[in-house]
């Protein structure tokens, strides 16, 4: 045991050493970010325009992967001597990092997300820079004013420069609805199916197959605007207000969609999954239509590698509109951009700003834009027109369909974060038999009560 | 547990038939992590189970590393920055590496030196608890005794906030020395040193010994076993300790392999070759450990709890 | 046991004592006091205040016993606390019962096949709490996991069970998930023990004509008692590893909800009831009395027998 240990003990040493010995001839204490970080000569002693940023960013299309970031955060680097250190969040416990590195004082400088959080959350409780200074009229005029508006506080302060748009959609397993012959319900011109049409997809999907087809998901609040938009469209139901400060998610229209959703032997709901896990059912070929979808997934290869827009098994996914009575569906946005968190340093966000202006506003927005798979937020950036950077892409195009069911976006409505925890523990409760209108009537509740 | 003599025989074979049952049961998400990880991805996502994998791929193992990029080797000196103006001193060395491999020196080295702190310090102080007479022994005892069980949940703010002021968070070091203060090792090396013959001590006194050759070289030999005992089970506690991980570090290169691999479960879409390989990678290290430790650990508790 | 008696300890030898005493202690009480006592007395204080995270500072204004009177009305903790309850009063007796008998099946077996038992009940423990979990995931899953389609295959259900999302089964699902990963050291305890189980007081009995079930309860299990609360103490801490479990698979929903869960939950969940540690804090203190509790009536058990 002493030997063993003695020799544990040395190696530790001996391993010590070694890193230390490495160490020595570059030994520039190094600053909260560790030295060599590029394996490039990284920028000599760089002082002037020099400097470090951190980012955490969601996975936001290919926001998420290293290799694609590296490639842009690299390019940044080249041209202005600031390096950028990128952590990836995931969506399951990103929002808890965030928060811990909060109270530990060691936030980020750059956070990149969608209104929802950097507006009603991070911003709401003072954590961000306000970004106003950095729009002049020509930005303004340029950006997407819905966007605009959805990253601007009710007290005025923008608290997120955006990047990207989407709609979210949902998907479905197309030759599997030819096989149930449920694909005379789908119209793949608009892209859209009524309420009627979907029920009695879903009916002649369930007869053929034998299991349910589609799943509400409500393990957590990941993808929830998937289950928001298909309770909401079925029958013209609302979320919130258009003033956005009181969740109406209890309007009677919504409890008839949970009603009909609860009804359908070929719907479950399903508290073991959340958007990311329904996605993998979906792929997999069980479900035979997922509602956490968006043009970020259509493009993405699947987890078997059999290429864009097919299962594991290679049937077709196509995307489709939530199934809405008025055939004029209102669509889930998503707007992301960048926030900045007030470290008390003004060089630090002044070389955010940098960062923020280089990515979503010069000529290599395009780059940014591109990796995240989604639309531009703005028609043209310093000259460089970005309405038509997706031409080449034959998906990208079909997509443009859904967008101008682009809804109202609702997400920034107080109380936010605490309403989506109400809303998949109601569908929870629903799932598991609670009387609708009751458990629908108390979650809204609870919800309007914690937005005071 | 009522055994008659007439039955005995039946009873005996019927409990090894469960057993090797059980045992089959206990083997299972072992085998079915290893087998995951070399599996295609047809195979990984079919709604059946394959029970072998049709081919055997190291395309898993190959994505695992193709996640993040970080530097091999990075050694954060504690409370560094307190000397060196605010700023933090890190000792780096090696190439840029998968994030993989670092998250696995990362929780080696982790769950190594907090074994090492633990076994010595709680050694020591389990040796004053039973036998020295100081004062507030029994106060310290019951203190210990309290807070033994406490699950770390409880102190998460606390600890949080100070790890900040300490400029510890996000480094192993803020994981290692909350495993290191958890009383558990003390009071079990109170145990085992119980069991020294107080005429030993009393001998060594007399020929002169100082307190601490004795410590060192009458004590520590007698309780050898309880120390690897002690050693084992705080690497595995270290090593699975999740939810410290989890609140304690931020940045990609300071994860441990069993944050990474959570970490990457909780991606968008689920990719489960990918986790069983990083399940593989998590797994390995520990088992091995316990395979070489076997025989201390075995030892060890069979010298002290059971004497108590 | 050895108490040495100084019942006439010189002033001297007692400073002596203390000094060196203090010295073996210090390197721990350092680790001791600084990431554990401060950190839970910082804990009880705040808990009687408002702080939370948007205000900068340790303590916020004092607000006396509102957080725990609070707490009394707050369904979600006391439904945490009823499963918290639950999972360590279920798992800590299956555990001490099942690694008994499994000891008592195994301890009498040739070195190697005793070894090698051993081992397997081990490997759980060992194969780490988020590798462990990622497969179970995969087991339990709806759709293509295996419980059901073995169970499906034996007939035994028509329709697929949603283990991990039915507040029916979840969280017996866990408390299964922490009893194989909580069954390995006990083993290797018992078995030890009962090896080293006195023979000739065995033989005595059985002399006198005790019946095995007597000379069980009397002899054994009598010897075994210190075994017996060291398993107790460590199957209590592992019972707090589910925090990862149930993090990584339900994130607290389908009723798996814990008290662990709900601290965490509460500071730093992005809601808006994030980020209130006074409130947190009171759950970590009434945590901390139903733990100190229990610890002390397990030592009592123990020590009556």
């Amino acid at each position: 045991m002493k030997k063993l240990l003695a020799m544990v003990l040395a190696m530790t040493m001996v391993m010590a050493l070694v890193a230390c010995g490495g160490n020595k001839d570059s030994t520039t204490p190094a600053q909260d970010t560790p030295p060599a970080e590029n394996n490039a000569p990284e920028a000599p002693e760089t002082p002037a325009a020099g400097g470090e940023l951190t980012l955490w960013t969601y996975p936001i299309g290919n926001w998420g992967q290293e290799d694609k970031v590296k490639a842009i955060t690299d390019a940044f680097t080249a041209d202005t001597g600031i390096s950028v250190k990128v952590e990836y969040l995931a969506y399951a416990d990103g929002d808890d990092k965030v928060n811990s590195a909060i109270t530990a004082k060691s936030a980020p400088d750059l956070i990149m997300e969608g209104p929802e959080r950097l507006v009603t959350n991070w911003g709401d409780k003072g954590y961000l820079v306000d970004l106003s200074d950095m729009f002049d009229d020509t930005d303004k005029s340029e950006i997407n004013a819905a966007a605009m508006t959805a990253c601007t506080h009710s007290n005025g302060e923008v608290y997120e420069y955006p990047l990207v748009v989407t709609a979210h959609c949902m998907a479905v397993n197309l030759d599997a609805f030819k096989e149930a012959g449920a694909d005379q319900y789908l119209d793949m011109a608009t892209r859209t199916w009524s309420t009627d049409d979907f029920i009695k997809a879903v009916d002649a999907l369930y007869a053929h197959f034998n299991s349910p087809v589609g799943a509400v998901f409500c393990k957590g609040q990941g993808g929830d605007q998937g289950t928001r938009a298909l309770v909401n469209n079925m029958y013209g139901g609302t979320f919130t207000n258009a003033a956005h400060d009181q969740y109406t998610w209890d309007d009677p229209l919504n409890v008839k969609a949970l009603e009909q959703l609860k009804s359908m032997p070929g719907i479950t709901f399903d508290a073991s999954l959340e958007g990311g896990d329904e996605i993998k059912v979906f792929y997999q070929g069980i479900l035979k239509m997922a509602f956490c979808w968006n043009i970020a997934q259509q493009l993405n290869p699947n987890l078997a590698d059999t290429g864009a827009g097919l299962t594991a098994s290679g049937e077709e996914i196509a995307f489709m509109a939530f199934p809405s009575e008025s055939g004029a569906p209102q669509l889930c946005g998503g707007i992301w951009g960048f926030g900045i968190f007030d470290n008390g340093d003004q060089a630090r966000i002044d070389n955010a700003k940098t960062f923020i202006k280089w990515m979503c506003d010069s000529e290599h927005t395009v780059d940014a834009v591109k990796t995240a798979n989604y639309f531009a937020a703005r028609s043209s950036a310093e000259g460089t027109d970005l309405s038509a950077i997706w031409a080449d892409n034959d998906i990208m195009n079909d997509y443009q369909v859904l967008m101008p069911y682009l809804g109202d976006y609702y997400q920034v409505t107080k109380g936010w974060a605490g309403a989506r925890t109400e809303w998949w523990t109601m569908l929870q409760k629903v799932g598991e038999g609670a009387n609708i209108a009751e458990t629908v009537a108390t979650y809204a509740g609870n919800a309007n009560a914690a937005a005071g | 547990m009522k055994i008659e003599s007439g039955n005995g025989r039946a009873y005996k074979i019927v409990s090894i038939i469960i057993l090797v049952i059980l045992a089959f049961l206990f083997t299972f998400p072992l085998y079915w992590i290893v087998t995951g990880a070399f599996k295609n991805g047809a195979d990984i996502n079919a709604t059946k189970p394959i029970w072998v994998p049709t081919e055997w791929v190291m395309n898993n193992f190959d994505k695992l590393m193709k996640q993040r990029t970080v530097p091999l080797w990075e050694v954060y000196l504690p409370f560094g920055s307190f000397f060196n103006g605010g700023k933090k001193i890190l000792l780096t060395a090696g190439p840029e590496a998968p994030g993989a491999i670092r998250w696995l020196i990362n929780a080696v080295l982790m769950s190594v030196l907090a074994m090492l702190f633990t076994c010595l310090t709680a050694a020591m102080a389990g040796y004053a608890l039973a036998k020295k007479r100081f004062n507030g022994r029994t106060l310290l005892f019951s203190l210990i005794v309290c807070a033994m069980a406490l699950p770390k949940q409880v102190i998460l703010i606390p600890l949080l906030k100070e790890m900040s002021a300490l400029h510890l968070y996000d480094s192993l070091w803020a994981v290692i020395f909350p495993t290191v203060g958890w009383p558990f090792g003390v009071f079990l090396m109170k145990q085992f040193s119980e069991s020294i013959p107080g005429e030993i001590l009393e001998a060594a006194r007399i020929d002169g010994s100082s307190e601490w050759n004795t410590f060192s070289t009458v004590v520590m030999p007698m309780i050898k076993p309880g120390i690897g005992a002690l050693a084992i089970f705080t690497f595995i506690n270290c090593w699975n300790d999740y939810f410290m991980q989890l609140v304690m570090l931020a940045s990609g290169s300071n994860f441990t392999i069993p944050l990474g691999v959570a970490t990457l479960q909780a991606e968008t879409s689920v990719d489960n070759g990918l986790l069983m390989a990083g399940a593989t990678l998590a797994a390995a290290p520990i088992i091995i450990v316990f395979l070489i430790f076997q025989k201390y650990f075995t030892q060890g508790i069979t010298m002290g709890a059971v004497k108590g | 046991m050895a108490k040495q008696s100084h019942p006439t300890m010189s002033r001297a030898l007692q400073k002596r004592e203390n000094i060196t005493g203090y010295l073996f202690m210090l390197p721990s009480l350092i680790f001791f006091i600084g990431f554990v006592v401060i950190p839970m007395i910082i804990c009880i204080i705040t808990s009687l205040t408002d702080a939370n995270m948007h205000d900068q500072g340790m303590f916020g204004n004092f607000v006396g016993l509102s957080n725990f009177t609070k707490l009394t009305k707050d369904v979600d903790f006391l439904e945490a606390l009823k499963n918290t309850f639950i999972i360590v009063v279920v798992s800590v007796p299956t555990v001490c019962a099942f690694s008994l008998w499994v000891s008592s099946a195994i301890y009498k077996l040739s070195g190697p096949v005793l070894s090698a038992f051993r081992c397997i009940f081990y490997l759980p423990v060992v194969t780490g709490s988020v590798a462990v979990t990622v497969v179970w995931k995969w087991m339990y899953d709806n759709y293509t996991g295996i419980f059901n389609h073995v169970l499906k295959g034996a007939g035994l259900i028509e329709q697929n069970i949603n283990w991990l999302g039915d507040s029916k089964y979840a969280l017996w699902c866990i408390i299964l998930i922490l009893f194989t990963t909580s069954v390995g050291q006990p083993i290797v305890l018992y078995v030890s023990a009962l090896g080293n189980v006195d023979q000739t007081l065995i033989e005595a009995a059985e002399v006198d004509g005790a019946t095995s079930f007597q000379v069980f309860w009397k002899v054994k299990w009598a010897q075994m008692m210190p075994t017996t609360l060291y398993i107790l103490v460590i199957t209590t801490i592992n019972s707090f590893q589910c925090f990862a479990l149930i993090q990584l698979l339900t994130k607290g929903g389908a009723g798996t909800n814990t008290v662990m869960y709900d601290i965490y939950w509460t500071a730093f969940k992005l809601t808006e009831q994030a980020g209130h540690f006074g409130y947190a804090n009171a759950m970590g203190v009434v945590l901390a009395i139903f733990i100190g509790l229990l610890s002390a009536l397990q030592f009592k058990l123990a020590k009556e027998k």
